[in-house]
């Protein structure tokens, strides 16, 4: 696919005219998608995808054509030759980007992690014979993920990678259920069991009387899993350089220095594990990690480059959308083999889900209880809970109200595929959180 | 896609018990100008195909943007290799009988055609709106845009259907925030709300340049406004918030794909379970919802859907009374259930699933003013803003962006951060009164997510305001 790209873009910029720049992001994956439920398959094909957008730019004006593609040479050379002359003829009509900005200075490299190690007829057999007599549903992704970019100037950088992700969730016939996953690039046969053999420990706990709360203040652990839902939260703008100046970001606040979180609480953007792209859609190299609060401090915003012309600040090579790809919050010291002893009476939190902002100005957010949610008493399972909606402050949960953070990380990779496989990630402790809000 | 084309890939379709093949060419528009600046305009171009096959009991799809013959054949190829391998591995088997011949197209009608218009005549009526947002100090982000979409679908199997279908539509969108004492408020047209199958007079008809004012003097008052105050009261909800909350406690939880389990490790399920069709009253008797494939301009009308099933009206829910799921064709024989045209796919990319289409309140007898005028103590909201909901549908909370109290019959003051909460078992039986035709709004939202691998896609609602008792009612912090 390396070579189809650079011979395609080479075909594009040798028809450029003068003072035309064009820049090229390249995207493609090849997937199989299993799709599972009661233990066998519901849906199951492979998807085979590739696309390429062009940007011209043309007297710092800029047009941006995205064209599904082929891969067959010939095909896409008219295809593409015909976008070129479209973007050509339309460009002129736009008035200049007084915030385009794209790099001029060369800098070009490759990351290639392929493996070809993936079965996913053979992951499935798996799947399948290990999960015999459970209720189990979920989605497995298999296959490479590609990203390329290169520029008319004459950068080139390439991204490939060959990954599977299970996601998937267990249930009783009472209907409790237990959440899991498992990504990596290549299978072990054996994790994949320790992890089954883990849900069915957690599945027996939980197939117990419902115990129904009130609404109330309650102590709680919130896992890894559960966190980063209140951590994806913040990345819907509270990061951005852009919504904390037109007042968007729900940690507005705190950037004008008005709130701060417990001085146990460190967030950065982190690329060092290499899961996402080095490189900038305009061709900008990325730090390999930017302090965004430290010891609960705002210090960093993700500042895309039209936000810095727009602003007049440094940019930080981020995305247009200014969100974190791969959020990274420091451990702490509760121990992560006594979380319970630690949390002795409240409520152990798996999963959150359905997130919403309640007041997004201050930082407030709804959402509800979801998959393995148990009550804890003098530090031992009572049993499972009702679903339960919260109704809470980021201020509370990472300030005020936070008891600690666990001395582990989880490494969690978003199953997410719409469009295209994910390519986020995030790296966040369990917190042990008091007077966590439950209103219904 | 042109008949040349067709002919070359009719004899691909394999000897297998079925075949399909999808085709999906999809353009896309977007332009923008955000706080006075044109933003890159972007177009994009998919084109695509997906291969379904059921074969001996197996189920398989092929899925790719090469549409080259040697491209179609690896995704039958694929598609095969999936139906092998899944044979009595399959969470059911269909009836494929029941699967018929179906000819026939469907075609949105635009009035005024989006490629008429330049682009520079688009960006600069974008440009107008920013000046008009822009008409007060205070406001602190502005923006608007337009979205046009249109989706060419060919479906051909090896029944010798034959179905084409063109679906066009367009979003517009405006943005206006005011700001007062670190307090942000924003108002907005089209975010959620205002997508419809219509030609680019439709943005002749809204004026966006007359809505950016009176947008931007709300955002201003509200930021000056109290915070809405904790009660149970009476609310009227106003069409641009109704539209979300029939999606998301009455379309998800109807959906069967989700009563079956299948989504239970990512959407969620349902309250709703099978003995419940027929039996159940869903709410009060003013309640009357139907999958409605018929309307036109409405976002998800079409003849047929993406398994080739011909579409029709139905009622889900009559008179209160929960009468059939929203659950196509195959997924209404594991039940053994009457179906609707309901098996939707985002794109070439993604099988179909069971997904709404267009699920209508129907009008009732109350115009907007008498509903107002019966209201002692209440409040109106509008437009949505935030929606939380639990995995079977139950307990919901959603934001608007705009709440004005109502005292003896008449608008008494705007409050901000409305937000209610509830429990869909419990709200739609205190639905009280429906308004009438003539209030009734037809709308859609272009961005439902749903499904493993995910998928996101556009459906309608069309609905008139509603007024709810006993609602729980709340502010910001």
């Amino acid at each position: 696919m390396k070579d189809y790209f650079q011979k395609i873009s080479h075909k594009l910029f040798n028809s450029l005219e003068k003072n035309e720049i064009l820049i090229l992001n390249f995207d493609a994956e090849k997937t199989d998608f299993v799709r599972f439920n009661h233990a066998k398959i519901r849906q199951a094909g492979n998807v085979n995808q590739a696309t390429l957008t062009l940007n011209l730019i043309f007297k710092r004006k800029t047009l941006t054509s995205v064209i599904r593609l082929s891969t067959d040479f010939g095909k896409d050379s008219l295809l593409l030759l015909r976008t070129l002359y479209y973007l050509r003829r339309e460009i002129p009509e736009l008035p200049a980007d007084p915030y385009l900005m794209y790099e001029r200075n060369i800098n070009s490299f490759e990351n290639d992690i392929t493996s070809n190690k993936l079965d996913a007829y053979a992951m499935t057999g798996n799947i399948i014979d290990s999960c015999n007599m459970l209720d189990m549903v979920g989605i497995l992704s298999s296959g490479t993920i590609i990203k390329g970019f290169t520029s008319s100037l004459g950068q080139f950088n390439w991204h490939e990678s060959e990954s599977f992700n299970f996601d998937w969730s267990m249930y009783t016939e009472s209907g409790k259920a237990i959440k899991q996953n498992y990504s990596d690039q290549e299978w072990s046969q054996k994790r994949f069991t320790d992890l089954l053999s883990e849900s069915k420990e957690k599945l027996k706990v939980i197939d117990n009387k419902e115990i129904i709360l009130e609404p109330g203040k309650y102590r709680v652990y919130l896992s890894p899993s559960a966190l980063n839902e209140i951590v994806d939260m913040l990345s819907w703008g509270g990061f951005s350089y852009k919504a904390n100046k037109i007042g968007s970001s729900p940690l507005h606040l705190m950037e004008k220095g008005e709130r701060s979180f417990s001085k146990i609480v460190s967030f950065s953007e982190n690329l060092s594990n290499g899961i996402s792209p080095k490189f900038h859609s305009d061709g900008f190299i990325k730090p390999e990690k930017t302090d965004l609060i430290v010891n609960g401090k705002y210090i960093n915003s993700l500042v895309s480059p039209r936000s810095a012309l727009e602003y007049s600040v440094n940019h930080n090579a981020a995305e247009y959308y200014e969100s974190p790809v791969s959020i990274h919050l420091n451990k702490g010291l509760i121990n992560s083999n006594k979380i319970l002893e630690t949390l002795k009476d409240g409520i152990y939190i798996s999963n959150l889900w359905y997130l919403n902002f309640s007041d997004r100005n201050n930082g407030r957010v709804t959402g509800l209880t979801r998959f393995g949610c148990f009550m804890v008493e003098n530090g031992e399972y009572k049993g499972p809970i009702n679903t339960m909606r919260f109704d809470e402050t980021v201020y509370n949960v990472f300030g005020d109200k936070l008891v600690g953070l666990t001395d582990k990380s989880q490494l969690l990779m978003d199953s997410g595929t719409y469009d295209e496989r994910s390519t986020y990630s995030s790296t966040i402790p369990g917190a042990i959180v008091e007077d966590f809000k439950m209103t219904l | 896609m042109k008949d040349n084309f067709i002919n070359l890939v009719k004899p691909l379709l394999p000897k297998t018990d079925y075949c399909s093949f999808r085709f999906v060419s999809k353009y896309t528009n977007i332009i923008s100008a955000t706080r006075g600046v044109v933003e890159p305009v972007i177009t994009s171009e998919d084109d695509g195909l997906m291969v379904t096959i059921f074969h001996n009991g197996g189920f398989g799809y092929g899925a790719t943007s090469n549409l080259t013959q040697q491209g179609i054949l690896q995704a039958v190829e694929s598609a095969k290799e999936w139906a092998d391998f899944s044979k009595n591995k399959l969470t059911y088997r269909p009836n494929l009988s029941k699967l018929k011949n179906q000819t026939g197209s469907y075609y949105t009608e635009e009035e005024d055609n989006w490629s008429k218009v330049s682009m520079k005549d688009k960006a600069d009526y974008l440009l107008s709106v920013n000046k008009a947002l822009k008409s007060q100090p205070t406001i602190s982000n502005w923006g608007a845009s337009m979205r046009f979409n249109k989706i060419e679908t060919l479906f051909m199997d090896t029944n010798d259907s034959h179905v084409r279908q063109k679906i066009s539509y367009l979003l517009p969108q405006i943005i206006a925030s005011a700001e007062h004492k670190k307090e942000i408020q924003t108002r907005t047209f089209g975010g959620h709300a205002h997508a419809r199958q219509i030609g680019y007079d439709f943005i002749d008809q809204i004026n966006m340049v007359q809505k950016a004012k009176i947008l931007a003097e709300e955002a201003v008052e509200l930021s000056k406004s109290p915070n809405c105050s904790d009660k149970i009261t009476n609310a009227v909800i106003a069409p641009d918030q109704m539209i979300l909350q029939i999606h998301e406690s009455i379309g998800h939880p109807l959906e069967l794909d989700r009563i079956l389990g299948d989504e239970r490790n990512y959407a969620g399920s349902s309250f709703v379970t099978p003995e419940m069709f027929g039996k159940y009253q869903y709410g009060s008797k003013l309640l009357n919802i139907t999958f409605n494939p018929t309307l036109e301009s409405e976002l998800a009308s079409y003849n047929y859907d993406d398994d080739g099933t011909n579409a029709e009206k139905k009622y889900l829910i009559k008179d209160g009374l929960l009468v059939r799921p929203i659950g196509g064709l195959f997924s209404s024989q594991r039940l053994d259930l009457d179906h609707v045209a309901c098996s939707r796919a985002s794109n070439w990319n993604r099988p179909p699933i069971d997904r709404m289409g267009n699920i209508n309140l129907e009008p009732g007898e109350d115009s907007f003013e008498d509903i107002i005028s019966s209201v002692e103590d209440g409040i109106y909201l509008q437009t949505n803003n935030s929606w939380s909901i639990d995995d079977k549908r139950n307990k919901f909370q959603f934001g608007c962006e705009k709440g004005t109290l109502i005292k003896n019959g008449k608008f008494a003051g705007v409050v901000k951060n409305p937000s209610y909460r509830g429990i869909t078992e419990s709200f739609w039986q205190n639905l009280s009164k429906v308004g009438n035709s003539e209030s009734n709004n037809i709308l859609g939202t272009s961005n439902c997510g749903k499904g493993e691998p995910n998928q996101t896609i556009f459906v309608g609602h069309s609905t008139p305001a509603c007024l709810f008792e006993n609602v729980d009612v709340f502010g910001g912090v």
